[in-house]
């Protein structure tokens, strides 16, 4: 619903905004200035050169903007006309209140902060014509993050408290982190997990605790990924076909009809299945059916004996 | 870089710079870029006009005096086109800063990106010193976050299909109130017309555009509407008493809201609002958690385990 705006008119966007930016950094590099506004340098000598040409009707030194940046750093004077910076627009007005309610979901709860965060809501949701709180949390900790950001910045190694869902336990780590991804909404951490000998991957929302490990370099061995050590198994989906979708990861899940995936994990497939309450039946491979039935069977007499008891 | 943008730069410094409304004769004299007939300018100036509007810049038309037959004259209001927070201090543009780089990627990552610009323009260094070292990361979102939150600010009616529990794509039209993010999922609460009650709808499960019905102002938002605390209520009704393997189902026991010591086990009490996803969510832990209550639960599970040994027999 939203269309996009024609290049001559962001040109103009950036320039304006880049006067109040340039004046607040008097001496920055055109090269610091690009990146900043996501431009080539090329396109930030276009734009000073243009904004070099603006100014008060008139047009002569004294109206003109005085800008400088032959030296390739940037100072401008006599730009008062422009030198605040405009006022924050419907989208830049959402985009602050949502970061600011999970900034604040994200501090403790006694932290001094909460008015300061409050009071700038206010004021930003008035100027957004919103009457509703807009909310925002995440289940992986912010600082938990930031332990982990800079740990893959420093290259640092980091011992982790993790919670496998799958096995139910917890587990103390250490791990050479990689790479945090998204998939499905959900954060991942990729790394060299140096306890299992292996390259592992950790749901954020499951590590309880991190913290960071100087490395030593016969710690930093090679290894190699393990190829694919995926199991078939075929499911049979006979209600509540959408959650089941989401919960098997399938792109065309049909009712009734057996149907292949590929997992990782038996327990995970054990679980599920019982997750899914009836809703989803395991076809194979026929000792984890088996396993299933039995389990089930050992549940069934729990609840048979305390009902009788 | 076209002499269209340096008109659009000089038309907006001279507008913004008077103190009076300039008439359209004294614009085109001064502000440097209008050429050729009259005609041929008024065009560039009604078009100039249009584009400085879809920035978001306003300009005011005024100075009408009828007894004098004037010249309409525009002006930029400089307390519409600056930005004023009122008193900002270096913490305030920290957590602000932190805000918006949440967004790192994500829908409303550009907008995010050009607040933090203009907050890095206000000239008032940034107080990191005084706020916890922090990595907060939005979730990722759907596209039509935007035109979603579009129509909620002009309270204007969408409609979109979505896919019920059964993926069968179901029309709905809904009166939205608010959006709301949590645990990697968005979320969109209004009131669905066709039902006449209030819904929740999960962002990945409305499949692909949404529109706007009619007119803008179609509706009123109760005042103070808050997704997650509604949410949070339609999630929290009853009471289950379950009993948990001592050193597993840390999940279900991070959720109690109370835990006795039974020997091997343990006793919890968890607040739920689906019944049939709570039993879910207790089957997935297997032999390691049993429901003691509600008893219409326990026989939920119990035909549930019957039909497992049944199929899988």
């Amino acid at each position: 619903m939203v269309k996009a705006k024609p290049a001559p008119i962001l040109d103009v966007e950036r320039l304006l905004a880049l006067v109040p930016f340039i004046s607040a950094h008097q001496g920055i590099s055109i090269k610091d200035l690009a990146s900043t506004f996501n431009v080539t340098p090329n396109q930030m000598n276009a734009d000073l050169t243009t904004l070099w040409m603006c100014g008060l009707p008139g047009y002569t030194a004294l109206e003109l903007m005085d800008l400088s940046f032959d030296s390739g750093y940037v100072t401008i004077r006599n730009a008062e006309t422009l030198q605040v910076p405009r006022a924050l627009n419907f989208d830049e007005c959402i985009s602050l209140l949502f970061g600011l309610d999970l900034v604040k979901n994200a501090l403790s709860e006694k932290s001094q902060l909460h008015p300061t965060i409050d009071a700038l809501v206010k004021r930003l949701a008035e100027k957004s014509g919103l009457t509703t709180a807009l909310r925002a949390t995440n289940p992986v900790s912010a600082g938990l993050r930031a332990t982990i950001e800079s740990a893959l910045k420093s290259k640092l190694d980091l011992v982790i408290d993790y919670h496998s869902l799958y096995s139910d336990e917890f587990t103390k780590r250490t791990i050479t982190p990689l790479e945090i991804r998204l998939d499905g909404g959900i954060e991942y951490l990729f790394a060299y997990c140096h306890t299992a000998d292996a390259f592992r991957v950790f749901r954020l929302d499951r590590i309880s605790e991190a913290t960071p490990k100087q490395v030593s370099e016969s710690h930093r061995k090679n290894a190699t990924v393990k190829s694919d050590d995926s199991h078939e198994c075929e499911i049979r989906i006979t209600s509540r076909l959408r959650l089941m979708s989401e919960r098997f990861s399938l792109q065309n899940p049909v009712l009734s009809a057996p149907q292949k995936m590929r997992t990782y994990s038996h327990q995970w497939v054990v679980r599920s299945i019982f997750a899914s309450a009836g809703s989803c039946e395991l076809v194979s491979p026929t000792p984890l059916r088996a396993q299933i039935a039995l389990k089930a069977q050992l549940m069934l007499d729990r609840y048979m004996q305390s009902e009788h008891a | 870089m076209s002499r269209k943008s340096e008109r659009l730069v000089n038309l907006t410094i001279a507008l913004l710079a008077t103190k009076r409304y300039l008439t359209k004769n004294e614009i085109f004299r001064s502000v440097e870029g209008y050429e050729g007939t009259d005609d041929a300018k008024e065009r560039m100036f009604e078009r100039d006009k249009d584009d400085l509007r879809s920035l978001g810049i306003e300009i005011e038309v005024g100075g009408l005096d009828p007894l004098f037959n004037d010249e309409a004259g525009y002006r930029i209001k400089p307390e519409d086109f600056k930005l004023d927070l009122g008193e900002i201090s270096g913490i305030d543009i920290a957590l602000l800063s932190l805000a918006a780089q949440a967004w790192n990627g994500e829908a409303l990552n550009e907008p995010a990106h050009s607040a933090l610009v203009k907050l890095q323009s206000m000239g008032i260094d940034s107080d990191l010193d005084a706020i916890p070292t922090l990595a907060p990361r939005m979730a990722s979102s759907h596209h039509e976050l935007t035109a979603v939150l579009n129509a909620i600010a002009s309270r204007t009616i969408i409609s979109f299909d979505y896919l019920s529990s059964d993926l069968v794509k179901q029309s709905r039209q809904v009166c939205a109130y608010a959006v709301a993010s949590r645990d990697g999922h968005w979320y969109l609460s209004g009131l669905d017309t066709a039902k006449d009650a209030l819904r929740t709808f999960r962002f990945d499960r409305i499949s692909e555009e949404i529109h706007t019905v009619g007119k803008s102002g179609a509706y009123e938002i109760p005042t103070g509407f808050d997704l997650l605390s509604t949410l949070d209520v339609e999630l929290n009704t009853s009471v289950a008493v379950v009993e948990i393997r001592k050193g597993r189902a840390h999940a279900l026991r991070k959720l109690a809201h109370k835990i006795e010591d039974a020997g091997e086990w343990e006793r919890i009490w968890i607040n739920y609002g689906d019944a049939t996803l709570f039993i879910d969510s207790i089957l997935w832990h297997l032999d390691d958690a049993f429901v003691v209550e509600p008893q219409s639960m326990r026989e939920s599970i119990v035909r549930t385990l019957q039909t497992l040994v049944k199929t899988h027999g």
